[in-house]
């Protein structure tokens, strides 16, 4: 009893402050966003929202009292229910907006994808922290392994955005878990290099005056696949070469092969797997004004929105953008954009700190743990904060793509809100216990 | 390798402390940039926010014009009308019941109607929602007198189509609808929005997209409330006209194989053999296509669909009949390609043969044909010879692969939508189907073209093509060409497309001609076909379909028969069973031949021809 007691007493109020002061926000914009212009209020979900809140922070508490040493053990049986439940869910699931991601009851229903974020990150913490004398190389590829499976269930659904959480999640654990940073360099050189390709035919079609002669070589057939060819070619000759006589030059040139096809490759399975509307949000991602009326909408009104709000903002309830319905989907996606409007800079500046300092708590948190399982759990949860802040404020801003990614504590909804409170609860506990032996 | 992690211990410290000055720059980053939108540029959002915003009006594009093969008058023509939309935000609550019944009362519609269009949901919505559709001038300009009392309501232009042939026509052109959810989901990514009028039957259908053109758009700039405001010249992208569309159809022939079926069950083809070109195409009954358009369309469709007589379906393309002894052209083919029975060996017909423990009478009973060759027996359609020679010579599977050779059970790929492909039976089939082993007696029913064999008049028509084109069939359709809705200058034109192309030699083609004439100088319909003005040849088919004294009646045929193949046409009339018996195909195409030949009008022909006594004067039945 005395060790229960004296969790709550250990625990971390800075986050817990953060979150509560988060989640305020989020509801009061849930239902400013519920008001019409007239001042009539048409929505009932800022109600929920306090429900889920309410339930989520139960959940949190919960998650606060087992010991890690205690569950660190389940973690392969909770990641393999949860893919069993994706696999469920991306059959016989509920299909809302498009993709095939609920389960549920009646009306109540709750995302498992969310959920199995948190199950991965456990069972990767596990890995990672049991696998420490292998080599860095065949770690990497186990993890992969690992999100591989659920992201792929997930991009089935089908579900872009959230599939793409688990690369971020990925990084921050194997890089706290001592990787060679080669790899972890490799990933976010390919990721990048990946979206550029990706975005460059787009760029050249619908921004650029006039196209280029020479960037056709990078995207059509058959010339993209004689680039890639005489890539891998170099790529077989430098790795020839290192292993012949294990100069550095013969490895780095070889890596950058290696960057460089891999990118092509998954750019032009990119083009054939993303839809139409996809393809179109990456157009206005680089310009919003080709399409003002239909894709670059959400994006022009959005920036209109939290430009329109100044340092101060336009009072609570006050934001013409959103009671006008320019602003769509402003109680999930692009709830910081009726935030920055109503509450001007003064205010997106307080969430955006509320964030940093979530993040810079999980930061001080890993440092001090000795346990490495625990210290993962706390990066991997770190960085799935990390991501959907940086994606969600950054399309709200004009500056990321649309991907229908949710702005944690903040947007309406109750599975995400679940998701990310359980794992908060998780990163209170150890952070609570990390003296004790 | 593991070079990088020399200090195990300190590394992951240093790496969190990366991860911290990560998320450290995201958040200035991040903050400058907010700080850069909403304090440096504020103000221009501000003024955007605050005054205008742009919004844009769509302009519909003028629907392409339908026109006969002569590119004289059009058949289909636009005409004004409009819409009248409500932005549903615009209403204030306390006066919606008052404004609703109102706009029900001018408009025509019924109130629970208009409740239907603009739920509860929408109440709060900017976006306007149409409520009625073809609205008449007079209409519109009554809201517009008194706009103080409708408020929230606005109207645009919205051309209604008008079909200005109204009769056998409409099969083949069609009509247009406001889109379905349904037809929305599959045709998105070509364009199509909510909204939409589109394609639903015939040409209409078919060409929806080079008919629709693209619609126009005009930007105008209006405060947050809606308002128009005034900032010079509004953008406006004008509206591209759909083409016009030329169609092969021949509207005179058109009309006088209309009145030549008259009010009859059935269809008629007629068609150009060396292009493939249609140059009428009759289904009766027919519909009025402008009854979907304007007020209580719902109501005339519903009745349209529920009519016995299935008007909606083009019986040329949409139903199938079995040939009956129209299919003995296909086994007199196989005979002489294949050699399989002498021509001129004469089989004796005595009015009946026993097969099995089943008696099969010819059509003629005692004391039956006589003796009959090939030629005699076709001419005079023996059941005997063809069921003897069809059995015991030729056989099944050589009767089937004639069958496919001219093109049966085969979509002819016309370019109206929901062609069906008939059906030719085999052994294979029948077993899979019944599990009956196939018999001689149903060798005998495939060879005089009755039991399970189906085909469409259309694929008759086109049996009736390759024989006078020595194998080659092209393509049936019925574009022309289409033209530049502004300049008429020809777009695109239709040629001639080979679909088939068959190995059956140029002999037996002509020897099957030589045949075919006989039908019609010595043979069964060398009464009915007693026109002057041309040479005809073909084959009668009288199909049983289990009515004691009704039948289908098939009449395929074409003319001149000794002529160039540039001047023939093929005419293929059936008339279904449901009819009173009159054995009517024959003269119905003996009347299309002679006022097509001697350039007649309907009632000229049947005047000349002496039928006069058989068709009453009639006006035509809309």
């Amino acid at each position: 009893m005395s060790s229960l007691k004296k969790t709550f007493t250990d625990v971390d109020l800075a986050i817990i402050g953060a979150v509560l002061a988060l989640m305020v926000i989020g509801i009061l914009s849930i239902y400013s966003a519920g008001v019409t212009a007239e001042g009539v209020l048409v929505s009932k979900e800022y109600v929920k929202q306090i429900a889920w809140a309410a339930l989520g922070l139960v959940l949190m508490a919960l998650a606060t009292l087992p010991d890690h040493q205690r569950y660190r053990d389940y973690s392969v049986f909770v990641y393999a229910a949860f893919l069993l439940i994706l696999a469920y869910t991306r059959f016989f699931g509920r299909v809302v907006n498009g993709a095939r991601s609920w389960i549920g009851v009646g009306e109540f229903g709750i995302q498992p994808s969310e959920f199995a974020k948190i199950a991965t990150i456990l069972v990767l913490a596990q890995y990672l922290s049991a696998s420490e004398h292998e080599s860095s190389m065949r770690r990497l590829v186990v993890s992969f392994g690992i999100i591989l499976l659920p992201v792929g269930l997930i991009l089935s659904q089908p579900d872009f955005g959230t599939s793409l959480v688990f690369f971020p999640i990925l990084i921050f654990m194997i890089f706290v878990a001592g990787l060679d940073r080669r790899y972890i360099l490799f990933i976010l050189l390919s990721g990048l290099l990946t979206f550029a390709f990706t975005v460059l035919p787009l760029w050249e079609e619908y921004i650029l005056p006039a196209p280029t002669k020479f960037l056709f070589l990078f995207y059509r057939a058959p010339y993209a696949y004689y680039l890639a060819g005489a890539t891998l070619l170099i790529l077989a000759l430098a790795a020839w070469g290192y292993v012949s006589y294990k100069k550095s030059y013969y490895f780095w040139i070889a890596y950058a092969c290696l960057v460089f096809a891999g990118s092509l490759g998954a750019s032009m399975l990119a083009h054939k797997v993303l839809k139409e509307y996809q393809i179109m949000r990456l157009i206005v991602f680089m310009d919003p004004s080709i399409d003002p009326r239909g894709s670059g909408w959400n994006i022009l009104q959005s920036i209109t929105a939290i430009g329109s709000g100044g340092m101060f903002g336009k009072g609570f309830l006050q934001g013409t953008q959103s009671h006008y319905r320019y602003l769509p989907q402003q109680s999930t996606d692009f709830i910081f954009s009726i935030i920055a409007e109503e509450w001007g800079f003064a205010g997106g500046f307080v969430v955006f700190a509320l964030f940093y300092l979530i993040q810079r708590r999980c930061a001080a948190i890993i440092v001090s743990l000795r346990d490495r399982y625990a210290s993962l759990v706390v990066a991997g949860v770190m960085g799935m904060i990390f991501f959907h802040f940086l994606i969600n404020a950054g399309m709200a801003m004009g500056i990321m793509p649309i991907t229908g990614i949710p702005l944690f504590f903040l947007s309406y909804g109750g599975s995400s809100l679940w998701a990310v409170l359980l794992a908060v609860g998780l990163v209170l506990g150890i952070s609570a216990r990390r003296y004790r032996s | 390798m593991n070079h990088s992690s020399a200090n195990p211990e300190a590394s992951p410290k240093r790496r969190t402390e990366l991860l911290a000055l990560a998320s450290l720059a995201l958040f200035l980053v991040y903050s400058a940039y907010l700080f850069y939108l909403q304090v440096v540029k504020g103000n221009e959002y501000r003024n955007k926010a605050t005054t205008i915003a742009r919004q844009s009006r769509i302009i519909p594009a003028q629907r392409g014009e339908i026109y006969d093969r002569d590119y004289q008058l059009p058949l289909v023509l636009n005409t004004d009308s409009f819409a009248v939309d409500l932005v549903p935000a615009g209403l204030p609550a306390a006066r919606r019941d008052e404004v609703f019944e109102r706009l029900a009362q001018t408009l025509g519609i019924p109130l629970e109607e208009l409740r239907r269009r603009v739920p509860p949901a929408y109440y709060h919505l900017y976006q306007p929602i149409e409520i009625a559709g073809a609205v008449g001038y007079g209409t519109v300009a009554k809201i517009a007198e008194r706009l103080d009392e409708f408020p929230g309501v606005s109207w645009h232009a919205k051309p209604v189509r008008n079909y200005l042939e109204t009769g056998s026509l409409s099969q083949v052109i069609g009509y247009v609808g406001d889109i379905t959810k349904d037809e929305l989901k599959l045709l998105y990514n070509q364009g199509y929005q909510s909204g939409d009028v589109i394609g639903k039957a015939g040409i209409e259908k078919q060409y929806d997209l080079v008919l629709r053109g693209k619609d126009g758009r005009e930007y105008r700039v209006v405060d947050v409330r809606g308002k128009s405001v005034d900032s010079g010249p509004s953008t406006v992208v004008p509206p591209t006209m759909g083409s016009n569309v030329v169609l092969t159809i021949d509207s005179r022939l058109q009309r006088i194989a209309e009145k030549a079926l008259g009010q009859r069950m059935g269809s008629v083809v007629v068609l150009k053999p060396a292009t493939g070109e249609v140059l009428a195409l009759v289904s009766y009954p027919w519909y009025n296509p402008n009854l979907f358009t304007g007020l209580g369309a719902g109501n005339a469709y519903a009745r349209l669909l529920a009519d016995p007589n299935t008007p909606l379906i083009n019986r040329t393309i949409q139903s199938s009949y079995p040939p009956a002894s129209t299919f003995k052209t296909v086994l007199t083919a196989g005979i002489l390609e294949e050699d399989a029975f002498p021509p001129d060996k004469k089989v004796l017909c005595q009015g009946a043969v026993t097969y099995g423990d089943r008696v099969f009478n010819c059509h003629i009973k005692r004391p039956g044909h006589g003796w009959l060759d090939l030629e005699g027996a076709l001419a005079q359609s023996c059941d005997i010879y063809f069921w003897q020679v069809g059995r015991d010579n030729l056989g099944v599977e050589r009767i089937v692969t004639y069958a496919k050779e001219f093109g049966f059970g085969k979509l002819t790929g016309i370019d109206l939508p929901g062609e069906i492909e008939g059906f030719v039976p085999t052994p294979q089939w029948k077993e899979r189907r019944f599990h009956e082993k196939w018999l001689g007696g149903d060798t005998m029913n495939l060879a005089i073209g009755q039991g399970y064999t189906l085909v469409t008049p259309l694929q008759v028509a086109d049996m009736m093509a390759m024989i006078v084109n020595d194998g080659v069939v092209y393509r049936p359709h019925v574009l022309k060409e289409l033209r530049d809705p502004a300049s008429g200058a020809v777009i695109r034109r239709v040629e001639p497309e080979t679909i088939l192309r068959s190995r059956i030699s140029r002999e037996t083609f002509a020897e099957l001609r030589r045949d075919l004439r006989s039908v019609v100088t010595s043979g069964t319909v060398r009464f009915p076909m007693s026109t002057k003005a041309v040479e005809v040849a073909g084959k009668t088919g009288t199909a049983e379909v289990g009515l004691k004294d009704r039948w289908h009646s098939w009449f395929a045929s074409y003319g001149p028969a000794s002529g160039p193949v540039e001047d023939m046409i093929v005419v293929v009339v059936m008339v279904e069973a449901s009819n009173a018996w009159e054995w009517w195909a024959p003269y119905a195409s003996n009347i299309i031949y002679q006022a097509a030949f001697a350039n007649q009008s309907y009632d000229e022909a049947v005047d000349s021809l002496g039928l006069r006594y058989l068709v009453p004067r009639q006006e035509r039945q809309e």
